[in-house]
């Protein structure tokens, strides 16, 4: 449904994406896990368009193109079918919850207000945020705002939602209420692209995971297998630092 | 010595409705036409900086160095005392106003730039991702985010501005300075006339201050304290409905 072949991106001399492979199909929850510095932030960046890929092939159901040569408007409609949540939330300040999930169905689809108005106070139920529906982030706490940042991301039905480090900025005992809805949508057949730290989250919810580490995907394949029996040494490394940090 | 008083508190009785008129009639605006085209200008400055448009960004550098780089009073006496000899003549008030609305296009045109970098681009990027262009991210997200950023330091400009009119009495406009140095002249009294001047130039002052506390208040993105209210009353409504139905 979405993928992209021989990615590559640099910035400035340091090469962050060396060539990646990666397809996600309809209905799937994919995991992207590796140390920071990896470039899985950069990778998901680059299919939202956040970033200007340098090389590649990207698909989009039935787009296939070279990445550089996609117009700003084909980028701007590829949008409209992605949802984007960002590790700092990024809500509008300025507008309330209800408003900063009604902005993108009233200004960019140019839906009647009213309408906008039931779809986005039935995303903010399903993400459990409907008694703030008139608070501005400012009066929120970081859990729920990410849970408004989904809602917002899921108002327009699009066909994949990419995530970016959901929960990383957020207090351990914040994590949860923001993991927990994402395993909703993942029940309901969401289609979500993941970079995340949750090792448990990845193992409970992703179809696939993948593994990256300098540019490079290393290993993949389905979530147990990578996370209990991976194949490449460096992954092994990886899963165990982090097993040991998550102890200490 | 008591004589001396009894003729201070005159002159300054007599002298207060004079300066007040001329603070009403020139002074208030002068300053409030000049902000305004001021504003206007340093908003286009500085947006064309912002959209990176070619030629025009540099154009704003350029005009920014020039009017930051140099008097006040000296850009005031170019244009009334200057341009005449290109057979270009203003008189002094609409030549004051041109003079302060340039300079002060200068300095918010900074205030205003910097205001919408500020803004993290983070809100430009998740605009994006819902489907807004550029123009929409701008108008919509990035600069009424940009105005409350720019408010304080623009009111700050506002209420220098109010001072800085006071050089307009070198090129021939009548506002409250000169009124003051001619009643300061014919009394002998320039100690008292002045301190009452400064007075009044304090007093406008503290209307501004204070209506640029109200304006920060109602520019905050909190809910309104009725919302608030409204919405506790539904929840408890809400509870009472759940409970009747049990109970």
């Amino acid at each position: 449904m979405l993928g992209v072949k021989n990615l590559h991106k640099s910035f400035g001399s340091n090469q962050v994406l060396k060539g990646i492979d990666f397809n996600v199909d309809e209905g799937e929850v994919i995991a992207i896990i590796g140390s920071s510095g990896s470039g899985k932030t950069t990778l998901l960046r680059c299919m939202a368009f956040l970033e200007q890929a340098d090389d590649g092939i990207y698909t989009f159901d039935d787009l296939s193109k070279d990445i550089r040569t996609i117009s700003r408007k084909e980028i701007k409609e590829l949008r409209m079918k992605m949802g984007f949540v960002f590790q700092s939330f990024n809500l509008f300040r300025n507008k309330t919850a209800l408003q900063n999930v009604m902005e993108g169905l009233i200004v960019a689809r140019k839906m009647d207000r009213e309408q906008a108005r039931q779809i986005s106070m039935a995303m903010l139920e399903k993400v459990g945020m409907t008694d703030r529906a008139n608070y501005y982030p400012d009066q929120l706490s970081g859990g729920q705002q990410q849970r408004v940042a989904i809602a917002r991301a899921l108002a327009a039905s699009p066909e994949v939602i990419l995530f970016d480090e959901p929960t990383s900025a957020l207090d351990p005992e914040l994590t949860g209420e923001v993991l927990d809805v994402m395993v909703k949508l993942a029940e309901e057949g969401t289609t979500m692209v993941i970079v995340t730290h949750e090792m448990e989250f990845a193992r409970n919810v992703a179809d696939r995971v993948i593994f990256m580490e300098n540019g490079v995907v290393v290993e993949e394949g389905p979530a147990q297998e990578i996370l209990s029996n991976p194949k490449e040494e460096a992954t092994r490394r990886f899963l165990r630092r982090i097993l040991r940090n998550e102890e200490e | 010595m008591s004589d001396r008083f009894f003729r201070i508190v005159r002159i300054l009785i007599e002298s207060f409705p004079k300066l007040l008129v001329q603070c009403l009639k020139i002074t208030v605006p002068l300053t409030l036409l000049s902000f305004f085209f001021g504003l206007i200008l340093a908003l286009i400055l500085a947006l064309v900086q912002v959209a990176e448009i070619k030629g025009l960004k540099q154009f704003a550098r350029f005009y920014v160095w020039i009017f930051r780089g140099t008097p006040l009073m000296l850009q005031l006496f170019i244009i009334f005392y200057g341009l005449p000899s290109f057979g270009i003549y203003f008189k002094g008030f609409p030549a004051a106003v041109i003079a302060f609305s340039l300079n002060l296009a200068a300095y918010n045109s900074e205030i205003i730039r910097s205001a919408i970098q500020a803004v993290p681009i983070g809100q430009t990027e998740a605009g994006y991702m819902i489907g807004l262009n550029y123009f929409q991210v701008m108008t919509r997200i990035v600069l009424p985010q940009a105005a409350r950023i720019a408010f304080p330091p623009l009111f700050s400009s506002l209420i220098g501005m109010t001072k800085d009119t006071s050089l307009a009495s070198s090129i021939t406009v009548i506002e409250m300075m000169s009124v003051a140095k001619r009643i300061a002249a014919v009394y002998y009294e320039p100690f008292w006339m002045y301190m009452e001047t400064g007075f009044i130039y304090l007093m406008i002052c503290t209307v501004l201050t204070r209506l640029q506390s109200d304006f920060e208040r109602k520019l905050e993105w909190k809910q309104p304290v009725e919302v608030k209210e409204a919405m506790d009353r539904v929840e408890a409504d809400n509870l009472a409905h759940k409970f009747r139905w049990k109970g």
